[in-house]
């Protein structure tokens, strides 16, 4: 299967890098689609012409904002953007296109949703000529290059200066700025130190709330724990996040976890302090670092609950250590877990019908240790 | 790409045994642009810049990082990691700090004395979360009294609600008839200007009406600013002066404010939003002065950065520019001119936080994240040296008062062709379906002549009558080949005046 879909892969890869790009039209015309896609970007960032040929350029913006289309002499993209911007007031008027001997053809300014034509015979002297936006800001990232060669070649995509540096490793003409690899592989150090374990993320996660943090521990265990709710939401075993996409910036998306879930919280808080029939209601008063482990801090009913997470010696689970300072009545611990393969125990207080019972004396410093059953007796081998 | 080329260039430079210095990318004229070398494997997206009263820099950048530098030895340190996108930082001490990231404003501390943070207060997380992801909090700024400033903005059309909120949820923050292009705000403040009362945790509604409120600053007088960007019913980008319960035109704030409750605000007439709204006191053209300004600076170096002192600065995102703003009181309300203060001279694109040294240096952070724009921490550097420029721009009773930096040449200075002035209005205006998001326009563009031009005896002060001045109009000025009387030309040469009111 794999070998099949790499396959697939390289020839479609193969057929993109060689090909025209162009369809012919019946008079002899090549015919080339380009659209404006958000992010700033072409869908097609380079297509080959023969020298002397006719063109017909179809540019449609399915991005949500205005775009032009200005094809230029070789090596003049940076000078016609740099001319566009010193339009200043005239740059409206003019569809920021400069008066300019190096702007060879252009589209004016193109709404959302519409589309726009060029036809043109292309140059006899064969070359890599730019094609950019240059509405203001978008020319220094919003560009590709129409190759004009005899026989109709363009040079190694990795290494083709003329296309912005991102779209040097499109996978297919498909291949677009919103398009995201999940490949655990490509994450790779994103900060000026190493992150070594334990250390957080605050991130968008999947399966949690808006305010979420996503804790690495030692022992290739990791979790997701919700500052809304004040509550562990789920923890997994495995590599621990992929925030490839989260930063990318201007879009929707959570961090990917790179492993497996092995506990999940239901929606109830665990901890009940004082009368059970009390709704619980959670403030989030911040955490602090505890030899790099983060204590949660934060109220049930106005009560002060510190929480800290660290991995089960023998990596099979996680130990769970609370404070509750002024706990007045009996505070209870009910197992939330959804999972079932996890068992508790506790460092102090008596489980009643799988609610552990704590005294307010035994409540100030107690832990609770969660096994996985599937960690400690899965027999599957990795792959 | 670019990380790797330049941590690859960094390691060069460090493996050849050189020494890392800020490297003068232009000096012209008056003010010389500076880059600052970054620590390698940082993404540097700036999301905030401040000053410790010891002459370090504080940053935070998108990735969650709150790094310390320190100008003289040029060391990057670690204070803090792991925040949420942050996007403003306020300097308490040099080993406390406020924060504002996505999910709440954050007080962050280095108690035992180790240099790095270890503990991450939540000074506020009252206001809602859709999970949106345009839904940027910037700030905090702090008033003479202590209180804090922030802005919420307003969902993208283009991005959706996630699963689980914060807050309650409410649909009439967003046309559903229509506005696939407009911003919307369904969970609590977003598209606010909110207040965090000196010692509470709870925010307070300030001002509404914001679409992409992108920075705030004062002056020195304690006047609040806030600008936002162009597209929806923000024909193009603005600086507001903003005071408390006002609203400053994007409706779907609304939805929070008591009066408009169960009331969708897209829907209804345009003329009853435009009654209730507040005009910005400068408007950026779209596609001439700026596309996306971020934060606006006061300057308050009191002359070490220059002839500016008490004017504004504003960063704009989409090309190598910062916008001057310059203000003045007009029939009891502020409004005024802008103009490109610097231009070509080295400066990056992306400008999204300014902040000034004690030594009186401009230190400028650069951000992309998905936008036009790019990364890195710049200096700009004034010489010394008078620039040639406009230093204000007066409205009179007939027309405007040009006050230069240095006396002009008198012959020039006194002919019309040097000044070509157009009006033009952007209409308040819910956009039209499927109209582009960064589509302007300018509303009945016509030139004004100039019909009679004085000149003070200093040399300095232009005046200048025009044909016709009408409020509510953009008076954009195109200066031509002017030169002060030793021959300089003007580093800038287009500005446009905001005229909402005429002298009384």
């Amino acid at each position: 299967m794999y070998k099949l879909s790499r396959l697939i892969l390289t020839i479609t890869m193969l057929l993109f890098m060689g090909r025209t790009n162009g369809q012919q039209l019946s008079d002899g015309t090549i015919n080339v689609s380009i659209s404006a896609l958000s992010g700033m970007q072409f869908d097609i960032v380079r297509f080959s012409v023969k020298p002397a040929v006719k063109v017909k350029i179809v540019f449609t913006n399915v991005d949500d904002m205005n775009h032009n289309f200005l094809i230029t002499k070789p090596g003049a993209r940076l000078d016609v953007v740099n001319e566009a911007l010193k339009l200043e007031e005239k740059g409206p008027l003019m569809n920021y296109i400069p008066l300019s001997s190096r702007v060879l053809w252009s589209i004016p300014v193109v709404s959302a949703n519409q589309s726009a034509s060029l036809e043109f015979t292309s140059p006899a002297e064969p070359g890599a000529y730019p094609y950019v936006c240059t509405f203001p800001g978008h020319g220094f990232i919003m560009y590709g290059v129409m190759y004009v060669s005899a026989n109709n070649t363009m040079p190694d995509l990795k290494a083709d200066q003329n296309i912005p540096p991102s779209r040097r490793d499109d996978k297919s003409v498909a291949a677009i700025a919103n398009s995201v690899s999940h490949n655990p592989k490509a994450h790779k150090a994103d900060h000026p130190y190493e992150n070594i374990p334990p250390f957080l993320y605050r991130i968008f996660m999947d399966d949690s709330g808006p305010a979420s943090i996503a804790v690495s521990l030692p022992q290739d265990l990791s979790y997701c724990w919700d500052a809304g709710s004040c509550q562990l939401r789920y923890a997994w075993s495995g590599g621990f996040l992929d925030n490839t996409a989260i930063w990318k910036g201007h879009i929707d998306a959570n961090a990917k976890i790179m492993g497996t879930v092995f506990y999940r919280e239901s929606s109830e808080h665990s901890l009940v302090i004082g009368n059970p029939n009390e709704s619980t209601v959670p403030e989030f008063k911040g955490y602090s670092l505890v030899n790099k482990f983060p204590e949660f801090h934060y109220t049930l009913n106005g009560y002060d609950v510190y929480e800290l997470v660290i991995p089960k010696e023998d990596g099979k689970g996680l130990v769970r250590n609370f404070r509750i300072p002024n706990a007045k009545g009996t505070v209870w611990f009910t197992s939330r877990s959804v999972n079932g393969a996890v068992t508790y125990k506790s460092s102090a207080g008596d489980w009643i019908d799988g609610k552990l019972k704590l005294t307010p004396e035994q409540a100030r410093n107690f832990s609770v240790t969660m096994t996985n059953y599937s960690l400690v007796f899965n027999t599957r081998k990795k792959k | 790409m670019k990380i790797n080329l330049q941590s690859f260039l960094i390691s060069l430079l460090l493996l050849s045994g050189l020494t890392l210095r800020a490297q003068v990318v232009s000096t012209r004229g008056s003010y010389t642009v500076k880059n600052i070398d970054m620590p390698p494997g940082l993404m540097s997206e700036t999301g905030g810049l401040a000053f410790l009263p010891d002459g370090r820099l504080a940053a935070c950048f998108i990735r969650g990082e709150v790094m310390l530098y320190t100008p003289e030895t040029k060391e990057w340190k670690v204070f803090a990691t792991g925040l949420h996108e942050p996007l403003g930082i306020h300097v308490v001490n040099k080993s406390e700090f406020i924060v504002m990231q996505r999910p709440e404003l954050t007080r962050i501390k280095d108690t035992n004395g180790d240099g790095l943070a270890d503990l991450y207060e939540n000074l506020s997380d009252d206001f809602g979360i859709s999970g949106n992801y345009h839904e940027f909090n910037y700030g905090p700024v702090q008033d003479a009294k202590g209180n804090l400033y922030i802005a919420l903005n307003s969902a993208s059309q283009g991005g959706s609600v996630r699963p689980e909120i914060r807050g309650p949820l409410n649909p009439m923050g967003r046309d559903m008839t229509q506005g696939i292009y407009e911003m919307y705000s369904v969970v609590p403040y977003r598209g606010w200007v909110m207040k965090l009362p000196h010692g509470s945790s709870k925010l307070e509604p300030f001002a509404s009406g914001m679409r992409s409120p992108n920075g705030l600053g004062f002056d020195l007088k304690g006047n609040l600013f806030v600008t936002d960007n162009q597209s929806d019913w923000v024909e193009t980008s603005t600086l507001y002066h903003v005071r408390e319960g006002k609203f400053y035109g994007h409706p779907a704030s609304l939805v929070w404010n008591k009066e408009w409750a169960n009331r969708n605000p897209f829907i209804g007439p345009v003329g009853e939003l435009d009654k209730m709204r507040t005009k910005a006191a400068v408007l950026f053209p779209q596609g001439i002065m700026a596309n996306s300004p971020s934060q606006p600076l006061c300057d308050i170096t009191q002359g070490k950065f220059g002839p500016f002192a008490g004017q504004m600065f504003v960063g704009e995102m989409n090309r190598d520019r910062i916008v001057r703003v310059m203000l003045e009181t007009v029939a009891g309300e502020l409004q005024g001119a802008c103009i490109p203060f610097i231009d070509g001279q080295g400066l990056r694109k992306g400008n999204n936080r300014l902040a000034f040294a004690p030594d009186g240096s401009l230190w400028v952070g650069q951000i992309a994240f998905g936008w036009a724009g790019d990364q890195g921490v710049q200096q700009i550097v004034f010489n010394g040296a008078q620039p040639a420029d406009v230093q204000t721009m007066n409205l009179t009773k007939k027309g405007f008062d040009l006050t230069f930096t240095q006396a002009v040449d008198k012959k020039q200075a006194l002919d019309p062709n040097n000044y070509k002035f157009r009006h033009y209005y952007y209409k308040y205006q819910r956009k039209a379906k499927n109209a582009g998001a960064d589509n302007t326009d300018q509303q009945d563009i016509k030139t004004i002549p100039v019909t009679d031009i004085k000149i003070s005896a200093d040399g300095k002060k232009v005046s200048l009558v025009l044909a016709e001045l009408k409020p509510g109009y953009v008076y954009e000025l195109k200066l031509g080949d002017l030169t002060t009387r030793k021959g300089q030309p003007l580093a800038n040469k287009l500005i446009c005046y905001t005229l909402n009111n005429l002298i009384p």
